[in-house]
């Protein structure tokens, strides 16, 4: 396996329907980031491999209800990864965060397969609601 | 029937930017028809004619994201790529979303914009090449019988002409002839042609 990945099971029962789908968190994140992506915990499972690769290796090993690719992976060849990761799960919703300012960096991606970018720091409103939508 | 030449329609509501567009993608050789407003141009808008937009974001009356909604409830397929002065995220990904082909923020290098124009021409081209030969599989299963209909259905899931046989009640001499029926009548040279065509007119979830 290529990397590890730290794995959160501690869906809360904040919303019951949700146990069992997973979240993959793809980076680390900065803080401010990895506070809200921590929060999705009351949500549902997360799981936090540590690459791009390691992350895709695991949306076929768990019920991947989206796929989240945190903003310190930005010096990866995100595009390649987005363009792999749609071949391979054509439905699976694809979420990337990025710098706000990066407006060519956030059509890229969309151009490439992701399902939604989302500005740093995100908000957890936002970000749970996009997670909630792909959980349905 | 031949194809219209590819225009290049700008719609921007600023004259300077309007005129600077026109020049440049006339002296690149293209075809460009330019318009004020986003209802000017859904005035004159004519699907059938091949090419590409190029669209100001913000604009009085209706928006450039409008108008691509617009655009999208008509069934249009003409490759949009945006522009603007102020764009953001959200409203990057609020274009993408909705099936913009590019976004670009101003200012931007000429040969930025001809290099998207062309690849949105392109795109146009093959959008249509598709276009036809999936209407061209659609006629041709119109001209199927309920039976014969029911037939494709089956092979083309990978079923065996007995098991079609089995699953419609009818013998398996029959099932060959109307398989026969069906390969003629699609124009399939093999059971693969086949499987695309369904899968070109029905592409798998």
């Amino acid at each position: 396996m290529a990397g590890s990945a730290e794995i959160d099971g501690s869906a809360g029962d904040e919303d019951g329907t949700h146990r069992g789908r997973t979240v993959i968190v793809a980076g680390q994140s900065s803080d401010r980031t990895r506070e809200v992506l921590h929060a999705l915990r009351g949500f549902t499972n997360v799981i936090w491999p540590k690459s791009l690769e390691a992350a895709l290796e695991q949306t076929g090993s768990v019920d991947a209800a989206c796929l989240v690719i945190a903003d310190d992976l930005r010096e990866e060849p995100i595009d390649e990864f987005l363009r792999e990761a749609r071949e391979l799960h054509r439905n699976l919703p694809i979420f990337v965060i990025t710098d706000p300012d990066d407006v060519a960096e956030a059509v890229s991606a969309m151009r490439h397969g992701a399902t939604a970018v989302i500005e740093i720091p995100p908000s957890y409103a936002a970000l749970r609601e996009e997670v909630a939508r792909a959980m349905t | 029937m031949k194809d219209l030449p590819q225009s290049v329609f700008v719609v921007d509501d600023d004259d300077a930017v309007r005129d600077s567009l026109r020049l440049l993608l006339k002296s690149a050789g293209m075809a460009c028809e330019v318009f004020a407003s986003a209802q000017e141009f859904l005035t004159s808008y004519e699907p059938a004619h091949p090419g590409c937009l190029v669209l100001d974001v913000r604009m009085p009356g209706m928006s450039g994201l409008e108008m691509q909604q617009e655009l999208n409830l008509r069934g249009a397929m003409i490759p949009v790529i945006f522009i603007t002065g102020h764009g953001d995220i959200p409203m990057a990904v609020e274009a993408m979303q909705h099936g913009a082909f590019d976004f670009l923020q101003k200012p931007f290098r000429d040969q930025e914009l001809l290099d998207r124009v062309q690849r949105a021409l392109a795109r146009d081209t093959e959008n249509r090449t598709r276009l036809r030969h999936t209407d061209k599989i659609r006629e041709r299963l119109a001209t199927l019988s309920p039976r014969e209909r029911e037939v494709l259905d089956l092979v083309t899931q990978g079923k065996a002409n007995k098991m079609v046989a089995g699953d419609l009640g009818v013998s398996q001499r029959t099932v060959e002839i109307h398989r026969a029926h069906v390969m003629q009548k699609m124009e399939a040279g093999s059971l693969a042609e086949l499987v695309r065509m369904m899968m070109a007119v029905a592409p798998p979830r």
